[in-house]
């Protein structure tokens, strides 16, 4: 039986290998010590090669198999292979809380026009990520509790539509995955190219201003939500625009087209919240 | 040969080293040739199914499991001792209860109820995973999912209970209290895996999930 190989699992470090294992093992005494948790569970200790390469088989719990291909597997399989491992992506998470907050004030206030300075050399797409999601549930959540007063208030029978959150889901993530694309190819036919990362990462923060906007259109007047809709796609038309003066400049005589198609979409997307969202047809 | 139990063993994992212990005692007594059941053959009328040892297993996992991250115990700060011995039995069973107790709850479109609930906790364990990951923390993919669903068990009461009675004040504080208890049950995994500087990007999606999960709860009747 193999058992005198596993005598002393726990002994065995990281770094350990084949040449140890004898030497210290007791000759005759068979012992199986099972480590703490080798058996099901890997120690975090371990996990640098289990989790982040997430093309490549699991190791195994003693290292000793590949220990000796460490140095070369640690090159990169293939070049297409990389953009599906976890490793590709965490440059573009390497943002502290302090960070993801200031970004969001920025957001908030958008004739500085100094958000592209500060993200031009780590843009992050932590912050669009999720809050397109925190946006998703928002709107989810304010458009069925105003469609919920507004048939209470009149004593209907009301259902909860959960198409609300497909469909919010469906218009968030869409917008802020196919509008920087479309305006980083547009951007690159007028040879005043923007990286792509930071244009997602532009249009991620400038829809943070409509998290206060749909929490404040729950004030049932018809006129408040519509100048609350206007103000914020304004708001955020702008931060885009002003952040990417300096882009749309160098773009020649066409700079007008560029960001009047910028504000036209941001204000469209406002309108479309609106209409979809507080429309309530009792 | 002989063998020693020279290193006290895991509790949960004290079943499994016994079945392989019996067997490799059996076939030591009995000589290389046969390798004995490890339980004499009953006899045919009173037929022990053994699928139903296997159950009781899991099932005695998932409750200890249960018991380590939900519930009040001095290993809860330790993520390496609170969920050692993870399993995904258990969050499937708590994913699917929870998608099955809104979809009844619904009054229309019940199968559209259940595959959104159903989508959003799954790919939201994932998800949050690997948040965690790309935010340079250090966590096991799957013990985080595995913890993940277990911290859905306060929402899965809360779910049971808004079912019963469809009060909406009740609701709401029904859903708080659970909610609070899903976050706290959460709370010291998520937080001990990344940098501390770090942590409230890793606490915002779990509590912005649990948050959302509750709102389902209240909103569906």
């Amino acid at each position: 039986m193999m058992a005198g190989k596993y005598t002393h699992l726990d002994n065995q470090k990281v770094s350990g290998s084949v040449d140890s294992v004898p030497a210290v093992t007791d000759s005759g005494e068979v012992a199986i010590k099972f480590a703490d948790s080798n058996l099901e569970t890997f120690p975090p200790s371990q996990a640098r090669g289990k989790i982040s390469g997430g093309s490549r088989p699991p190791r195994d719990a003693d290292d000793t198999f590949s220990k000796t291909s460490l140095g070369s597997d640690e090159a990169q399989p293939g070049g297409w292979f990389r953009s599906f491992t976890v490793d590709a992506y965490k440059p573009y998470f390497d943002v502290d809380t302090s960070d993801v907050l200031d970004r969001i004030k920025e957001s908030l206030f958008p004739f500085k026009g100094s958000f592209t300075e500060k993200t031009a050399s780590s843009p992050d797409l932590y912050g669009p990520f999720w809050i397109c999601t925190t946006l998703i549930f928002v709107a989810a959540a304010i458009g069925t509790f105003v469609t919920y007063v507004a048939h209470e208030l009149k004593n209907q029978e009301w259902n909860y539509d959960i198409n609300l959150v497909t469909w919010s889901a469906g218009v968030f993530y869409g917008y802020v995955t196919i509008v920087p694309l479309g305006l980083y190819v547009i951007l690159k036919y007028f040879s005043a190219p923007s990286g792509l990362v930071q244009l997602f990462c532009l249009y991620g923060y400038s829809l943070f201003v409509f998290i206060p906007a749909l929490c404040l259109s729950v004030v049932p007047l018809e006129i408040f939500r519509w100048v609350i809709a206007g103000v914020a796609g304004f708001m955020s038309a702008t931060f885009v625009a002003l952040n990417l003066r300096a882009h749309i400049m160098s773009a020649g005589e066409r700079w007008f087209f560029i960001v009047a198609a910028i504000f036209l979409l941001q204000v469209a997307l406002s309108v479309v919240l609106k209409l979809y969202l507080f429309t309530v047809t009792v | 040969m002989s063998l020693t139990d020279t290193v006290p063993l895991h509790a949960s994992s004290q079943s499994d080293i016994d079945e392989i212990e019996n067997l490799i005692n059996a076939s030591v007594h009995s000589g290389p040739a046969t390798v004995l059941p490890a339980r004499p053959p009953s006899p045919p009328r009173a037929q022990i199914p053994p699928v139903w040892d296997t159950v009781k297993r899991d099932l005695s996992r998932i409750v200890s499991n249960l018991k380590l991250v939900v519930f009040p115990n001095p290993y809860r700060e330790d993520p390496g001792k609170a969920l050692r011995d993870w399993d995904l039995w258990g969050p499937f069973f708590f994913i699917v209860f929870l998608g099955l107790t809104l979809s009844w709850s619904a009054s229309v479109k019940k199968s559209e109820v259940f595959a959104v609930a159903f989508a959003v906790l799954a790919a939201g364990a994932v998800i949050l995973t690997l948040n965690v990951l790309l935010l340079g923390g250090q966590i096991i993919f799957f013990q985080s999912l595995s913890l993940l669903g277990y911290c859905l068990f306060p929402l899965d009461v809360g779910a049971v209970i808004c079912l019963l009675k469809d009060n909406v004040i009740l609701k709401v504080i029904v859903v708080c209290v659970t909610l609070a208890w899903s976050s706290w049950a959460a709370y010291p995994f998520m937080s001990s895996a990344v940098n501390p500087r770090r942590k409230a990007l890793a606490l915002y999606p779990v509590f912005l999930m649990y948050v959302s999960v509750g709102f389902l709860i209240i909103a569906i009747d």
